[in-house]
């Protein structure tokens, strides 16, 4: 990667140093290298652009930059007259504002530094075709190249756009959050806030009393991990398993079976969480049936429920809430999980399987020991990216522990519970108590620990050669 | 601290601006609501010049308008709330011919509006409907203008005192009052139980108990357990500074903390008593397992259907702490209309306020929806007092507290009541004192 | 004797299963026939049966229910949303599987690492981007939102087009076909099961998305809506004692659209999940 940059660069000081009068002043101006070659469509193209982004910068964001260093110092403060009952408000800053402007300012800076580099080096590419007497690309020749040998710039263009819009800039301006004091009691627009540096990264590992940030973060991350490992590899078990059972010789009507586990999908998630939420409250119908075969009380006998409550509390106790949640994620996940076994099962080499058998092995052999590995072989990418997902999974625990009340002191006072997962955590301190800047340090975190375990496993498959093996 | 500066610096500036723009009715505005500004109902010798001023001012507005007007006013998603709405709107249309109006009405949730607004101020609602428990934070974002001034009636004269404390922080109005019957009481089916059974958490659990029934209350909601503690003398309230104010862990007050918590430990113990939220006390209504329920306002109409003829409402019962009987507390909970400090036209967002907050507006919500206006005329109409919930709630008023607490409040809180109602801690003292740190922190 | 016991407890096993799985479902349906309106905690059977929940759904939008705008909303975002996420996921997976460039890998490695941030947390901020755009409470805005980021999911596509011989596009280059033939004439074709999976899972998110649409679209007039925050409205605390059932209802509906789907495409998603899992 290192060499990669520096080959970019010594590529630009070449083109520059070694570039004529035209080519060293497309810097500057950038058609002036296309002009003097006579591409002047590829002149106005490219001259439009940068005056756009000029006009963009010292139009814009400009403004919003040169204030990123302290995010503004203008207090919104209003003058009403009742009089003529209209009101007068100053030229406040906006924070928010400043920010988001700010990062989208730089971003085009860098787009636009990237873009001159590389517009000197085309130009000093064509001042060496000129000299050598070569052919120059007319503007058709050029665009029909985009179709052809830079075809992947064409296919790249848009998608990458919508990723600058919605991914790049707003995971950049969440990451800046994390640095400064933005909460309930310095909301844009009418309050300020202002870089604190590394302050919530401390407030986070702080543990006392009533800042107990660092006690809930340990444990929801050891429940968020523990979650994700348990919901990732129960569902896939379950779904091959099923897959395996349905698919067997023996099972009539195949089809049927199928269909009856996959109805289940077709039912929007949030709808079957809440109701399923709904079934297991503490006087849902769940355990209205509990009570009158007398499970409750049988379950009090033995102490799995205390004797206070007339109801299990499945959604209500941790414990019972964290056990409950897997297994509603199994019901939730291994229709799906079985759908896309069941289309790897059909595919196992029938000799291998054939031979195993004149060997002599069992069935329970034949599945421990060569269906599983392959079916692991083939989605074990899959279960990293499943892994990822369930550490995120933010609809599971927040529609079915909506009510959840904790009684653990510590959780309450960074209003936590035994049941959050890192997701939901930084969900209900933006959404319920506007406390941002916390919420970008957890998800800082999460990114982290995601993008490094992606990281580990992908890294492989896309700096080796794996990728050609079977082209 | 931050904030004084600048109300400090906003008042000087006003007063600066006042003395450009000649003198006004208006007193120095920093005082207490009561002084800001003479309404109609004064009754002084000064009335005409102020009305004179209010109608030179809605002149000027008048005469200052001449693109059509666009308002977005949020209230209750119910289909009460939204009719008499949308017929108070037309009204106030009705009453400027000479503008063009363009309110629309929007269906929001009440409990989430504070979440919505905060979400971004400046596309929320011009005007909108809110419980009093959200106005803190809503005032601590500087969502909503202040009632600098008003034209057609005082708000501060014609609402009950306790309203008006409630939509002022510091002195300074910053909503106008809607209705004054957000908080709760005991709804009880009177073919099961009577006047006096009521009276007492023991009497009522008792002749639950007896008929094979039960009671509810959310005990383990923080809004709700508050009322024990309250009612016990203990202190929870908002500092100066912002941090929570409790002394529910005190050994040195008449009943102390440990004590009041060991009352509410013996409630629930009771076989006959449920904590359970509001839905599931309005379904076990409807089933005619539960008999009485402590709930608000929002849950009459169910209570209606589920009890009928029995149909009846009480102040919240008294309880035993140390051998005495104790009468409970409570929140008193109000609802207020806002005006969005970011609205386009505050001006005519203030004037819409005013006229869906007046006393013949507030008659016509409270005869739609079922809750209690805070207009005190409104609220003394034969119609309106006699219904049993708000007569209940009248009742329940003089126990009842101002609801002004930080957000720091609830989470620990609702784990003290969890903790409370499941009666499995060892030490009640120590489970008093992590709350109370919480709550203060 | 063993012979016939081992497939009746097979099938007697199946079942059980079966009907654990269905049971929410059932109880979704017989609870959207009740005539009562609230939570139903006693009984499994509603006390009365009526149609009027599918009634009041379809003929009697009200303050907080439009059920028909609703659906026409989610349709819409649906329809575009597949449309441009499919086009975006097979660009992408065509750039980086069959073309090499410069920085390819990097670019690669760069949008599975952006793909790991957690979407919940920049929610708030993708939405002053959009109002910057002033694309905020619109249908198009939530099309862009749904769909501007699926090239981000080119992993499973790219690893599908990994599996295409070599030597197809080479003969086609022999030929004198561009980058671009080879594309829309060769791969595109080829490419089916993946089209269905990327359709079936952009086509989802309309209906399943509640917390960015609740954020997105600031209109509290329920035309403005699309299914999920509608639904999601009538189960909260003020409303879920009237609506209950109502939400069941509206649940079953949604299913009918996602199930025909489904059943179009399952034999395609089943080869398309796969065909991709090969390679990752």
């Amino acid at each position: 990667m290192k060499k990669e940059r520096e080959s970019f660069l010594r590529n630009f000081i070449e083109a520059f140093t070694k570039g004529d009068i035209f080519t060293k002043l497309s810097i500057l101006i950038f058609g002036t290298g296309y002009v003097a070659r006579g591409q002047y469509v590829k002149a106005v193209i490219l001259q439009i652009v940068q005056v756009l982004f000029f006009v963009f910068t010292f139009g814009f964001s400009l403004n919003y930059m040169s204030k990123l260093g302290t995010l503004g110092t203008i207090q919104r403060e209003e003058i009403f007259d009742p009089k003529t009952l209209s009101k007068v408000v100053n030229d406040y800053d906006n924070s928010l504002m400043i920010l988001l402007c700010g990062v989208i300012g730089i971003i085009f800076i860098f787009l636009y530094i990237l873009l001159s580099l590389s517009n000197v080096k085309a130009c000093y590419e064509l001042q060496c075709l000129k000299k050598d007497g070569k052919h120059i690309n007319t503007f058709s020749e050029d665009l029909k190249d985009l179709f052809n040998h830079k075809f992947h710039i064409t296919l790249l263009t848009l998608p990458s756009i919508g990723i600058l819009l919605i991914k790049v800039i707003p995971i950049l301006f969440m990451i800046c959050i994390a640095f400064t004091n933005y909460d309930g009691d310095h909301q844009p627009p009418t309050y300020l806030f202002t870089w604190v540096g590394l302050e919530n990264f401390k407030t986070l590992f702080t543990s006392t009393s009533t800042v107990t940030f660092g006690y809930a973060f340990v444990r929801i991350l050891l429940w968020t991990l523990i979650w994700a490992f348990f919901a990732t590899f129960s569902t896939f078990y379950g779904g091959v398993l099923l897959a395996k059972f349905i698919n067997d010789k023996k099972t009539k009507f195949k089809k049927l079976w199928r269909s009856l586990f996959v109805i289940t999908i077709a039912i929007p998630q949030f709808v079957t969480l809440l109701l399923v939420g709904k079934m297991f409250s503490d006087y849902g119908i769940i355990n209205s049936i509990c009570n009158k075969i007398g499970l409750v009380g049988f379950l009090q006998d033995i102490g799995l429920v205390s004797k206070g409550l007339s109801f299990i509390p499945f959604l209500s106790k941790p414990g019972w809430a964290n056990v409950m949640v897997l297994l509603i994620n199994l019901w939730v996940g291994i229709p799906f999980q079985m759908l896309s076994a069941t289309g790897i099962l059909m595919n196992i080499p029938e000799d291998q399987l054939e031979s195993a058998k004149i060997d002599g092995a069992t069935e329970r052999q034949i599945f421990r020991k060569i269906t599983m590995p392959y079916v692991l072989f083939i989605t074990g990418p899959s279960l990293v990216t499943a892994f990822i997902a369930n550490i995120n999974n933010f609809n599971v625990i927040y529609l079915l522990t909506n009510d959840y009340v904790t009684t653990n002191m510590s959780y309450a006072n960074s209003n936590a519970k035994e049941v959050d997962l890192l997701i939901t955590w930084l969900f209900t301190l933006t959404n319920d108590y506007s406390n941002y800047k916390m919420a970008c340090v957890i998800g800082i975190c999460v990114f982290v620990i995601s993008a490094s375990l992606t990281l580990l496993t992908f890294t492989r498959m896309i700096a080796g050669n794996r990728e050609e093996e079977f082209q | 601290m931050k904030k004084k500066i600048i109300s400090v610096l906003l008042s000087g500036m006003m007063a600066v601006g006042m003395m450009a723009g000649c003198g006004n009715a208006e007193k120095d505005n920093t005082q207490t609501g009561q002084d800001q500004t003479t309404g109609d109902e004064a009754g002084s010798g000064d009335q005409g010049t102020t009305q004179a001023s209010s109608d030179d001012a809605i002149a000027n507005l008048i005469a200052a308008t001449t693109d059509p007007v666009e308002l977005t006013l949020w209230c209750s998603e119910t289909e009460g709330y939204q009719t008499v709405m949308a017929e108070l709107v037309e009204e106030f249309k009705a009453q400027y011919p000479d503008v063009e109006f363009n309110i629309t009405i929007g269906a929001e949730s009440e409990a989430n509006c504070k979440d919505d607004v905060l979400a971004d101020v400046e596309s929320a609602g011009d005007l909108f409907v809110f419980p009093d428990d959200q106005l803190l934070d809503l005032v601590n974002a500087g969502a909503l203008q202040s009632v600098e001034a008003t034209y057609t009636y005082d708000p501060t004269a014609t609402n009950t005192p306790a309203t008006v404390e409630a939509a002022s922080i510091d002195g300074k109005l910053y909503a106008y009052p809607m209705t004054a019957s957000n908080g709760y009481f005991l709804f009880y089916n009177k073919n099961y139980l009577s006047e006096e059974d009521v009276q007492s958490w023991d009497s009522l659990l008792a002749a639950a108990q007896a008929q094979g029934k039960t009671v509810g209350m959310e005990v383990s909601g923080a809004w709700f357990m508050y009322g024990f503690f309250a009612g016990a003398g203990l202190e929870m309230r908002l500092g100066d500074d912002g941090k929570n104010i409790c002394n529910w862990n005190a050994e040195d007050t008449k009943f102390t903390g440990a004590s009041v918590a060991q009352a509410i430990t013996d409630i629930c113990k009771n076989p006959a008593m449920k904590n359970c939220v509001n839905e599931d006390a309005q379904a076990f209504a409807l089933n005619g397992e539960m008999i009485a329920d402590v709930n608000g306002t929002w849950a009459t109409n169910a209570f209606v259907e589920a009890y009928g003829d029995g149909y009846a409402a009480a102040k919240l019962p008294t309880f035993t702490v140390d051998g005495e009987q104790v009468q409970m507390g409570s929140f008193a909970g109000y609802k207020f209309l806002g005006v969005n400090a970011y609205s386009k036209n505050p001006g005519w967002a203030m004037l819409l306020a005013e006229f869906l907050t007046n006393e013949e507006s507030q008659t016509k919500i409270a005869l739609a929806t079922g809750e209690g206006p805070s207009n005190i005329v409104a609220a003394s109409s034969k119609e309106i007092a006699e219904a049993p919930a708000l007569a209940a709630l009248s009742e329940q008023a003089e126990f009842a507290d101002l609801q002004r607490v930080g957000d720091n409040y609830w989470a620990p809180a609702a784990t003290l009541g969890q903790s409370l109602v499941e009666g499995n801690y060892s030490d009640v003292q120590k489970l008093l004192d992590d709350a109370v740190a919480g709550i203060t922190q | 004797m063993k012979k016939v016991i081992r497939p009746v407890l097979r099938h007697l096993f199946l079942a059980f299963l079966a009907f654990v799985w269905l049971i929410p479902i059932v109880w979704l349906f017989v609870t959207s026939l009740s005539s009562y309106k609230g939570i139903n905690t006693m009984h499994f059977f509603p006390d009365k049966w009526s149609i009027d929940n599918y009634v009041q759904l379809f003929t009697r939008p009200d303050t907080v229910a439009n059920f028909p705008a609703w659906f026409k909303n989610s349709f819409i975002i649906g329809v575009f949303t597949c449309m441009i996420s499919v086009v975006f996921v097979l660009m992408v997976s065509y750039a980086f599987s069959c073309m090499r460039f410069a920085s390819r890998k990097k670019l690669m490695s760069f949008y599975i690492i952006l793909d790991m941030f957690p979407g919940v947390l920049s929610m708030i901020a993708i939405y002053f981007v959009m109002k910057l755009l002033g694309l905020t409470n619109s249908i198009f805005g939530l099309i862009v939102i749904y769909s501007a980021g699926s090239g981000l999911g080119y992993l499973i596509c790219k690893g599908f087009f990994d599996t295409i011989p070599l030597s197809l596009r080479e003969s086609a280059k022999l030929e004198g076909a561009s980058e671009y033939t080879i594309f829309t004439k060769i791969v595109i074709p080829l490419s089916k099961p993946m089209i269905v999976y990327t359709v079936i899972n952009a086509f989802l998110a309309p209906w399943m998305d509640f917390v960015m649409a609740r954020l997105m679209i600031r209109s509290k007039d329920p035309v403005n809506w699309t299914v999920a925050m509608g639904l999601f409205n009538l189960v909260q605390r003020t409303l879920v004692g009237d609506y209950f059932s109502v939400f069941c209802a509206g649940g079953i509906i949604v299913a009918i659209p996602i199930s025909v789907l489904f059943l179009i495409m399952q034999r395609f998603y089943v080869e398309g999940i796969t065909g991709g899992a090969v390679k990752g």
